[in-house]
């Protein structure tokens, strides 16, 4: 079907019909861009703040969106307050780590669930599809006795053992490799291959559309993690970026510090800002193509 | 065709491998592949389930080797605290699932009207945008902006319209609904992009039929658009209940381990957390949680019994 014309016919049915359709299109631009200002307009406070002086102690009235004392200051004082890179160092290892562990769990399961028929595959598949029903917020206190019983809380372990329970990759790579024709491994192994060469020499390199859709949705999910490096994470050298910056909030108790909090906020959000710049529209996709499986 | 011929040879080679079944190379291979998934699986989600039921049955504290049978499910059900957190998640996660879907699908069907391509990346870029930003950074942003003071911004923009300053997240009977905002703001491109990708799946054909038949744009959303979304509509309620009873991080940060304003933003995952952490009532903690997943399934199956009847009228 034709994408990019979802429009409807071009031909005018009756009278007017033309001017009608563009007030029509004027009134919707008009919606829509009542609503992207709705949803910029807080990132312009936060960025503006950020650069506010002025506004290192207590958000000074009348609020504007124009920094009464632009100044650079508000970011050196964010960081050396918080230790913010340190801990995004600390977030990108953990991502890495999980990103590396759940693709290789995931990509391995999923090609042997779609393509290797072997004894069991269908109630391996249902097993795991059934825990995805499992929140983690029923499973984080016995998460958290197993870690500290086996000593290894405040590691970055806690992170990437559990990584190998990717189900949902598990899913999104067994329908991926669905789409891919089983000849290619009949045809290898009639040649000699063995199993365990044709997925990485054959499919692997297929598959690289949804190998893009993971990294992108798990590093999205490790970044903005806080729930379970709050609780497994106890050193101030392991914090993970959001656990750092909302400890130092917490920390501060009733101090405001807006600049402060909003420049260590914007150093935050750069890694994940800077990723959407670039792959915005394939994150966008990835999001609509796997949003409805989930 | 070639192919397969050429296998049932080899199997008919291996006749005696087959026999052995447990031996059989592929299955083998197959379990070999599967192995991470099954270990974290079963270590790290079947395991710590087994391990909270166990753990509810027990007692708390320094009795935490005795079997206390159901006193701790008893205990958390006479608990009004739990109630309250119970009734503030379903208020929270409720309305921003309700309100989230309302606007998230009149934005993607004025967004898809839209005729320009570029135009209508942009504004799914937009919309998307918040989504990527953390709930830490999104509850320190909308903490600020929702200032109780004169000095908050919504409330200085309010204040150009006669409205005295609201105490947003310091009122306990406007917290809640102010933690629905920020959770619409942050969230509503998802389900923006969800339906978009939805809409475009809707078969041509029937707008034809109906543009024929000189219907309106407005009754053909009603009457085209909307029945033809029905199964999205439905997991998008699911997801968003599911999702709804989960909110801890950003009432956490806002109204700290007590869930202030007095208790409105206490959640039921903030329960549990507490119980567990600050509390070490393990046994609690873990019989609420379990109380809480049932919950959560017996509302998803509500809906989706709910929605079978409806269809079969």
């Amino acid at each position: 079907m034709d994408k990019t014309a979802p429009s409807l016919p071009k031909a005018p049915i009756k009278l007017g019909h033309q001017t009608s359709r563009k007030f029509t299109s004027f009134a919707i631009m008009f919606i829509l861009c009542a609503a992207s200002v709705t949803m910029v307009l807080p990132f312009i406070w936060m960025v503006m703040t950020s650069f506010d002086w002025g506004a290192r102690l207590n958000i000074p009235f009348p609020p504007s969106f124009w920094p009464e004392d632009p100044s650079l200051r508000t970011y050196r004082a964010a960081l050396t307050n918080v230790d913010l890179i340190r801990y995004i160092l600390n977030s990108f290892v953990v991502a890495i780590g999980v990103i590396v562990i759940s693709l290789f769990s995931a990509l391995l399961s999923g090609y042997a669930l779609s393509k290797i028929r072997f004894k069991g595959a269908g109630m391996v598949l249902v097993l795991a599809l059934s825990t995805m029903m499992i929140p983690f917020e029923m499973t984080m206190i016995p998460q958290y006795m197993l870690f500290n019983q086996i000593h290894l809380l405040d590691t970055y372990w806690v992170f990437f053992l559990p990584a190998l329970n990717y189900a949902f990759g598990t899913f999104l790579c067994k329908q991926f490799i669905d789409g891919l024709p089983g000849e290619l491994r009949e045809a290898a192994l009639i040649d000699g291959a063995s199993e365990y060469g044709i997925f990485p020499r054959i499919y692997l390199p297929l598959c690289m559309p949804i190998f893009a859709t993971m990294v992108i949705l798990q590093f999205l999910g490790v970044w903005n993690e806080l729930i379970w490096p709050l609780l497994a994470l106890n050193n101030p050298d392991k914090y993970t970026i959001q656990l750092g910056l909302a400890m130092f909030n917490y920390n501060n108790g009733s101090r405001q510090m807006p600049s402060i909090i909003m420049a260590a906020t914007c150093i935050s959000l750069i890694p994940v800002l800077v990723l959407y710049m670039f792959l915005q529209k394939y994150i966008v996709e990835s999001i609509a193509t796997t949003g409805l499986k989930q | 065709m070639m192919v397969s011929e050429n296998t049932q040879v080899i199997t008919g080679q291996q006749t005696t491998a087959v026999r052995k079944k447990w031996l059989r190379s592929t299955d083998i291979a197959g379990w070999c592949f599967v192995l991470p998934l099954l270990v974290g699986v079963l270590g790290f989600s079947l395991y710590p389930m087994v391990s909270a039921l166990l753990t509810s049955f027990r007692g708390n504290g320094a009795a935490s080797a005795q079997w206390v049978g159901l006193t701790n499910y008893s205990r958390v059900l006479q608990d009004d605290l739990f109630w309250g957190a119970l009734y503030n998640t379903i208020y929270i996660g409720g309305l921003s699932a309700i309100l989230g879907i309302v606007f998230s699908f009149i934005l993607a069907s004025l967004v898809h009207h839209l005729p320009w391509q570029r135009t209508r990346n942009l504004f799914k870029a937009i919309f998307f945008l918040p989504n990527v930003v953390s709930a830490v950074a999104t509850s320190l942003l909308f903490s600020l902006l929702f200032h109780p003071g004169k000095e908050g911004l919504i409330n200085y923009a309010l204040n150009w319209f006669g409205i005295d300053p609201v105490g947003w997240f310091t009122d306990p009977s406007i917290a809640r609904l102010s933690v629905v905002f920020m959770i619409l703001w942050s969230a509503l491109g998802y389900n923006t992009i969800i339906f978009l990708a939805a809409l475009q799946s809707v078969p041509r054909e029937q707008y034809e039929a109906a543009d024929i038949d000189g219907a309106s744009a407005l009754g053909k959303w009603r009457y085209i658009t909307i029945p033809s979304l029905r199964p999205i509509f439905l997991f998008m309620i699911v997801m968003g209940v599911i999702n709804g009873m989960k909110q801890f991080t950003n009432v956490w940060l806002i109204g700290g381990s007590a869930g202030n304003p007095s208790g409105a933003l206490m959640t039921s995952v903030l329960y549990i957390y507490r119980n567990a952490f600050l509390s070490s009532q393990l046994g609690i903690a873990t019989a609420a949680s379990y109380l809480l997943f049932v919950f959560i399934l017996l509302l998803t199956l509500v809906i989706l019994k709910v929605n079978a009847r409806n269809q079969l009228n």
